[in-house]
């Protein structure tokens, strides 16, 4: 039967741990031995290597073949010192190594010496020959046995179950589904950010939410791009600060002597690209708020802002229902996805994706939810007073000063703010909105940079997506009328 | 003769932008909107140029099959009851063929009064090819979509003062068509090495602008502050230690496409922003990274030129003819010894750690170059062989490197993040790559020992000071002498910068990164390779500028 080795180094100290494996590698150094080469061919993935043998019948020994592959050791254990079991991890995938001294290059002694060596975490390339075990699990059977890096540190241990016999050959956490922060090997959130690689190399999942996170800025790349949008970049740093929007990181060029911001948004230079003739621009890039950190703020993050000629907001919403219900579909088979609404320790919910999404005017909803009966004229003395009676009345708090715009929300300086006091709008309207849900014609007193409505007065052209309660994105009818932005941006200042 | 595209003179602005403002009122007054919400169009200029390039000289199709375009009227004649405008869309141009009778009402009153050069326009009509042999639409009906009111400049094709084309970009744009090009060009070529590495299995991925640590490096950093941490950040000089983070943490091929900042000088070939791609692919070495950077740039020069010949302006060269550059693979690759050899007789191998022997055998094959004073210096300073070897090499081969080269195996002394070669002691497997005499790339086998790369940061002497696109560590001590003395040069303690060695990414290199390789590459100077541009500021849209 086999024992595990865990033993081996339980209870070591991991100062002594480090030290002990600093000085075998001195040793390998002082006797000549390069303990990192400078290369392995791996001539399969491990993924590979499984859906190449996955089909042989237990017991099945394909000595003649011979295969390399590479990857990380996750466990290690023993049945006597002349045969080692391991988990070779790499690419999302893993495989069973098992070391029989019999099939090995090296005779007893040395094999049982480099094999007391090898360590968890250690990075090794084989070269062996496939094969399935009696119980039927898929092996590699190694001749030759590499340790290409190596781990000098203890690496965090699964607490919950012996080894990983229980675990798929592949558990990759799929797009669109629920979380299982208990499975995590590393649990220590602290950690788990200051020391990301560890997060990675030990927690499948957080390995595929970042390759989820490629897929989906691959996808709006794809999607944009078959529209003939095209990518530009813009500055990151600007000489003036990009309007009272948000609080920016200020720097300074020493040569030129000059004070430089970072970039809060790339709007006005992608409308600079807009006026000098291309008509389709979009930008993926970082942006940067010099403000709190929390849950869902960076200081540094990452958007797309699009923009197209001759095209106005009716357009946006039809190609922004079009990008996410498209992607959606394209990383999860379907439109519905499980997320965890209220934390991970509760069930997830569902929002659901399918198009079109739902469309609600922003005041007539707010009026409707909350019975109200707003002054049409939102600039009026009486809109203010009206409103401000109506906060009270539902015990809805905005500090002063208590303007219209801020009364029934947060105004948006530019297109993605992402911070937004709990107002009337958010109070009423935003609560609702679980599924993807256009919240559209905002007031022209919140909407400094979108065009005024052409039919319904003091309204402006201009839609915000929210899901799951959260804004996700912001669209305008463009202002292109100088003088009316002029206006605009002096009535911001005032 | 209407208005033509006459040259407002700068005091006439003022006045032309009061009249248009008029003509925005006086369209509103008609009950137009002189800022339109949106037009639906059928085609493009190009489009259209396309489908009827077999339209015979006077020939007019149908007056049923009526197209719908829109664009920047860039040019107008007027007669009496006929008037020739000139639309622009991003795709190309076409003629507006206005005549009076064609047109309701009082509409072609408001053409001729109303719309101006710069202004928008979208136009329905038919197709028509005049008796000149152009290409027009017959305008039916047309609606002004954005009123402009400043002028356009002088001759539609004569943006000549280079400083307002790049603090107008727009205006540069609108006037040069062939700006826009590039600018697509360069969106093809990100756009094709991001194809390059997804079919070769990477994926990509993006790592902090904003830093804790400056890290350390021969680039100096820019810093900011973040309030609510009430820390000081500095803006990443590289993306490399962070890539090399997610090898250790599991992923073996990775790439970023990224802003890079470095806190130093403007001139035609450094902006203080620049972009950058670096890649890392485990269980590989350098020589897997030639492979990428030939299949990189070729890809992309068949992307945008069609072909892997191309023309390049002089100005790399240091003479005034052009060079054709040859891009078909596979490219030379030589040892930097062996380049030095071949151009000055010189065996570097020969002095086995002998610098002074090594010094001397330099200046004297100088001589015969003709190099300055400080450059002589430079070879005098030198700390070691390597050192000697590197200075040689960057003043007399880098220049003549017009022909993409491969320069193989640098010495370990300017070498700091490369694992030493694994037959030439005192050697590196790195390698950067030259084109025009200009450094395009710069790789290695990365080393991954945790113990030698520390003492490698610690001890490196120097790094050279053009390496572009992998900016290597400096060692700690270096950097703060450097500081050092800038503060006493300055007695500006403003300007002094925080130089740490990045602990954290050595304590990843501990718990084990796989072998691997990995190549930088400055996607600026390949974008002004393949599209001829003397200047960075030429392929960035909008480059930082002096205050004027």
């Amino acid at each position: 039967s086999r024992v595990a080795v865990q033993a081996e180094d339980e209870g070591i100290d991991p100062t002594q741990y480090y030290e002990n494996r600093i000085k075998s590698l001195a040793a390998q150094k002082e006797s000549g031995i390069n303990p990192y080469p400078h290369k392995f061919e791996a001539e399969l993935t491990i993924l590979e290597y499984v859906n190449k043998y996955e089909g042989l019948n237990s017991g099945d020994h394909l000595e003649d073949v011979e295969e390399k592959i590479a990857g990380r050791l996750m466990s290690k254990r023993s049945s006597s010192s002349k045969l080692f079991f391991y988990d070779l991890h790499g690419g999302g995938a893993k495989v069973q190594i098992m070391a029989d001294a019999r099939k090995s290059d090296l005779n007893e002694e040395e094999f049982t010496r480099f094999h007391s060596s090898v360590k968890r975490g250690d990075i090794v390339g084989i070269i062996g020959f496939p094969g399935k075990t009696k119980r039927g699990e898929l092996s590699i059977f190694p001749k030759t046995f590499i340790v290409l890096s190596h781990c000098l540190h203890m690496l965090p241990r699964q607490r919950t179950g012996p080894g990983s016999e229980g675990q798929k050959i592949t558990d990759a956490w799929i797009p669109g589904s629920g979380r299982n922060p208990d499975s995590y090997t590393l649990k220590d959130q602290e950690t788990r950010y200051r020391q990301r690689y560890l997060d990675l190399m030990l927690n499948s999942e957080v390995r595929e939410i970042f390759k989820t996170r490629s897929k989906i800025i691959s996808y709006i790349r794809r999607f944009l791009d078959e529209l003939d949008f095209l990518e530009v970049e813009t500055p990151m740093m600007n000489m003036i600060a990009g309007g009272a929007a948000a609080r920016p990181f200020v720097t300074h060029h020493n040569e030129l002597n000059m004070r430089l911001f970072m970039r809060i948004a790339p709007e006005l230079f992608l409308k600079q690209l807009v006026v000098g003739g291309l008509d389709r621009v979009y930008e993926i890039g970082k942006q940067f708020r010099n403000e709190g950190i929390d849950l869902t703020h960076n200081p540094e993050f990452t958007t797309c802002e699009f923009y197209m000629a001759f095209a106005d907001y009716n357009d946006l919403m039809k190609l922004t229902e079009d990008m996410l219900s498209g992607m959606v579909l394209e990383l999860t088979g379907g439109y519905k996805i499980k997320y965890h609404a209220n934390g991970l320790g509760q069930d997830p919910i569902e929002i659901d994706f399918t198009p079109p999404f739902r469309r609600v005017d922003m005041i007539e909803e707010l009026e409707k939810i909350a019975n109200l009966d707003i002054p049409k004229d939102l600039t009026s003395d009486e809109a203010n007073a009206y409103l401000v009676k109506a906060c009270a009345k539902f015990d809805v708090k905005c500090p002063p000063p208590q303007t219209t715009a801020r009364l029934l929300d947060k105004a948006s300086l530019c297109k993605l703010l992402f911070h937004r006091s709990i107002l009337l709008v958010g109070h009423f309207v935003e609560e609702i909105c679980i599924n993807p849900t256009f919240i559209i014609n905002h007031p022209e007193i919140m909407s400094p940079l979108a065009k005024w409505h052409r039919s319904k007065p003091g309204l402006t052209e201009r839609f915000e997506l929210f899901i799951n309660k959260h804004e996700l994105c912001n669209a305008y009818t463009e202002l292109n009328d100088p003088v009316v932005q002029y206006q605009r941006f002096a009535d911001q200042l005032k | 003769r209407g208005r033509a595209s006459a040259a407002p003179s700068t005091s006439d602005r003022e006045a032309i932008r009061a009249i248009r403002i008029k003509k925005v009122e006086e369209l509103r007054n008609k009950g137009l909107d002189p800022y339109a919400y949106k037009w639906d169009r059928t085609h493009t200029a190009n489009k259209l140029q396309e489908i009827y390039r077999h339209l015979g000289n006077g020939e007019e199709l149908d007056q049923s099959d009526c197209v719908s375009i829109s664009g920047r009227i860039v040019a107008r004649r007027a007669f009496g009851k006929l008037a020739f405008l000139t639309l622009r869309d991003e795709s190309g141009a076409i003629q507006l063929y206005c005549e009076k009778e064609r047109l309701q009402s009082d509409k072609f009153e408001q053409l001729k009064t109303l719309v101006d050069i710069g202004d928008i326009l979208g136009a329905t009509g038919t197709i028509k090819r005049t008796d000149k042999g152009e290409l027009s639409v017959c305008l039916t009906s047309f609606s002004l979509l954005t009123k402009s009111l400043l002028p356009l400049p002088e001759k539609y094709h004569g943006l000549t003062d280079v400083d307002k084309r790049y603090r107008q970009r727009y205006v540069d744009m609108i006037a040069n068509p062939d700006v826009a090009d590039i600018f697509r060009k360069r969106a093809k070529i990100i756009s094709e090495i991001r194809k390059t590495m997804e079919s070769a299995g990477f994926i990509e991925v993006e790592t902090p602008v904003l830093q804790g640590a400056a890290g350390g490096a021969e680039a100096r950093p820019f810093v900011t502050y973040h309030n609510s941490l009430g820390q000081d950040l500095y803006l990443r000089i590289a993306t490399e230690l962070h890539l090399k983070r997610m090898l250790v943490g599991g992923f073996e091929k990775v790439y970023e496409i990224g802003r890079i900042f470095r806190n130093e000088g403007i001139s035609t070939r450094h902006n203080p922003e620049f972009t950058t791609i670096e890649l890392y692919e485990a269980y590989s070495d350098y020589e897997s990274m030639m492979n990428m950077a030939e299949e990189l740039v070729t890809a992309c020069a068949l992307a945008v030129n069609g072909k892997l010949a191309l023309d390049y302006q002089a100005s790399y060269a240091s003479s005034d003819i052009g060079v054709e550059i040859c891009l078909e693979r596979p490219w030379r690759r030589e040892t930097m010894n062996n380049l030095v050899k071949e151009a000055t007789g010189i065996d570097f191998a020969n002095f086995r750690g002998d610098v002074t022997t090594a010094r001397e055998a330099a200046l004297k094959a100088l001589d015969a170059t003709g190099v300055v004073e400080s450059d002589r210096n430079s070879v005098r300073a030198s700390p070691s062989v390597g050192h000697v070897l590197n200075e040689v090499f960057e003043l007399v081969v880098e220049p003549r490197l017009l022909q993409p080269t491969f320069v193989l195996d640098y010495p370990i002394e300017i070498s700091p993040l490369a694992k030493p070669h694994r037959r030439d002691g005192g050697l590196t497997e790195r390698f950067e790559l030259f084109i025009c005499g200009r450094e395009m790339a710069n790789a290695f086998s990365e080393l991954t020992d945790p113990l030698d790369q520390a003492s490698q940061i610690k001890s490196s002497r120097k790094v050279p000071s053009e390496s572009h696109s992998k900016f290597l560590f400096l060692q700690r001590k270096r950097l703060e002498e450097q500081v050092e003395q800038h503060r006493r040069k300055d007695g500006d303690d403003d300007s002094a910068y925080e130089v740490k060695v990045d602990e954290d990414f050595l304590t990843a290199l501990e718990y084990g990164m796989p072998p691997a390789s990995g190549m930088g590459l400055g996607i600026d100077r390949l974008v002004m390779l393949l599209t001829n541009s003397a200047s960075i500021r030429d392929v960035i849209a909008f480059p930082v500028l002096k205050t004027k």
